[in-house]
């Protein structure tokens, strides 16, 4: 095919836009609202693992040692703490400061402490915290390894509350997430459909007169990836513009922001190219083959 | 040029359409095809076009073997031939210039031969003026000239006009047919198909009658050139 023949088929495609714009809008706003539907609930989705992982970094292993430990044991300890994998950071937590803590927490009961005058009862500890909560049951074994290590104290429970609540949340986003795209498609596929079938004419009309399947096919196929760019375009905008405002509301309330953690809340601009790219992506290819899957049938002319 | 030898059709359900038919169309020849519904003159024309491959025997058209003819190459078979809806078939986004000069793009002609050849056709089609025009806005026998002139473009050695009369007043079916007589005085090979006898009979030419798939008559008759309709 000759440059000027692709262009006209090119320029047909767009041209086909305007004249059959009432159906190219049906197709457009079907596109918009399933890339609508399926990136809110990805991002959705993307701010509650957020949410955990906030809440999972603010959790720690207490690693008591022996007591008595001679301070080249202690930081040999920290050597070997050090050297675990999904350990993130280590800190020193001595028997004075846990014992000062333990007095301001237990004030009512001064008297208790003077009577035990300058004897801490106390060991020395670190207080370690991990990076993958999972593997959390591992990393104890190993730490229980270390000789001095005399015991270890890890929020077991809420360990596997979060590890249930993590689960539920992706099983529960992804199933919400399949069957919005299993329905956008449906729903695409027949809007397409539609738009087609009211052209089967002019597809019967190509063929007889000796046009060749891509001929035909060009066409759709550039109205088809236009109008989808232009509605992951919009749906990129309409989420971006509702995504701030929604952030920007949350921000401004203390307890929310209390509760969740403002550095759970992911900002748009962390996740606007992946999101800008794949709207665009998703948007221009469900368009494009969208389009000439719905015309294949009318070819067999 | 067409020739059938010795074409059976039996559709999928059992129907038999054509039954071992031979038929030769020559090169300048102009034919009507007539019979009652169900003859099998849709049938003969699928098979012209390729849309449909007979269930034994073999067809020739304009120097391709239908029978070894592969997919891919069905639409240069086709551009070889105009073709004539009873219902037009015209596109309603189009102008009456843009359905005619679709068929030139559909074949990657020239720009500059495309915007020599469809004015001259819109005229030779007597459409003079009517080139801006869409097709709700013509009457039944310009949207009928307009797909005459489609099918003409091209320069197709073969035109076959399916009830090509049948959606416009009679009086101006008379027209239509003088139009294709004048094309086929030019050298292209025309085949008519139509119910209206009156037409054959004033008309006259050579006259190929399918009854239940057989060509029960195919001769040349003299016509009387008096308006019946």
């Amino acid at each position: 095919m000759k440059v000027s023949g692709f262009k006209y088929l090119v320029k047909q495609g767009v041209e086909n836009i305007w004249k059959n714009r009432m159906m190219a809008f049906a197709s457009f706003c079907v596109l918009l609202v399933s890339l609508l539907l399926v990136g809110v609930a990805s991002l959705v989705y993307v701010n509650l693992s957020s949410m955990i992982g906030g809440v999972e970094d603010k959790n720690e292993i207490v690693v008591y040692l022996d007591d008595g430990v001679t301070d080249e044991e202690i930081s040999s300890v920290k050597g070997r703490l050090d050297q675990i994998e999904n350990i993130s950071s280590v800190t020193f937590y001595s028997k004075e400061e846990s014992f000062e803590d333990l007095k301001k927490s237990m004030s009512d009961y001064e008297m208790l402490f003077d009577s035990l005058g300058d004897d801490n009862p106390l060991i020395d500890a670190y207080r370690v915290q991990v990076k993958d909560i999972e593997k959390i049951s591992d990393t104890i074994i190993q730490v229980e390894s270390i000789e001095q290590v005399y015991s270890i104290r890890a929020p077991m429970d809420f360990v596997n509350i979060l590890m249930d609540l993590r689960k539920i949340i992706t099983v529960v986003c992804s199933v919400v997430i399949c069957a919005l795209v299993v329905i956008s498609v449906v729903i695409i596929a027949n809007t397409t459909k539609a738009s087609v079938y009211s052209r089967r004419a002019e597809i019967q009309i190509m063929k007889y007169v000796g046009a060749t399947n891509s001929f035909i096919r060009i066409p759709f196929f550039v109205e088809g990836m236009i109008t989808g760019f232009f509605a992951g375009l919009l749906a990129l905008i309409i989420t971006w513009f509702s995504y701030d405002s929604l952030v920007d509301l949350m921000t401004g309330q203390a307890d929310i922001v209390s509760v969740i953690g403002m550095n759970s809340i992911i900002q748009f601009g962390d996740v606007a190219w992946i999101t800008a790219i794949l709207y665009l992506v998703i948007g221009t290819l469900f368009g494009a083959v969208g389009s000439v899957i719905a015309m294949r049938k009318h070819l067999n002319v | 040029m067409v020739e059938m030898k010795d074409v059976s059709v039996v559709y999928s359900g059992g129907v038999d359409a054509l039954h071992h038919v031979n038929l030769k169309i020559n090169d300048g020849d102009f034919a009507f095809v007539v019979g009652p519904s169900g003859a099998g003159k849709s049938t003969l024309i699928k098979l012209i076009l390729k849309e449909i491959n007979p269930s034994s025997g073999s067809v020739l058209v304009n120097g391709y073997n239908l029978g070894k003819l592969r997919k891919r190459q069905i639409p240069s078979l086709r551009r070889t031939i105009g073709f004539v809806f009873q219902d037009f078939r015209l596109i309603s986004s189009m102008t009456v210039y843009e359905n005619i000069a679709f068929v030139l793009r559909v074949i990657d002609a020239p720009l500059r031969y495309i915007n020599r050849r469809v004015p001259y056709v819109i005229d030779l089609v007597g459409l003079n003026g009517k080139a801006d025009s869409y097709p709700n806005e013509l009457s039944g026998g310009e949207m009928q000239r307009v797909a005459i002139a489609r099918a003409l473009v091209n320069d197709p050695q073969l035109i076959i006009a399916d009830e090509p009369t049948g959606n416009i007043d009679p009086e101006l079916s008379y027209e239509i047919v003088e139009l294709l007589q004048a094309i086929n005085d030019s050298g292209t090979t025309i085949l008519m198909v139509t119910h209206e006898h009156s037409l054959v009979r004033h008309f006259g030419g050579r006259i190929i009658n399918i009854n239940q798939g057989h060509v029960i008559f195919d001769e040349v008759v003299g016509g009387n050139l008096i308006h019946e309709g």
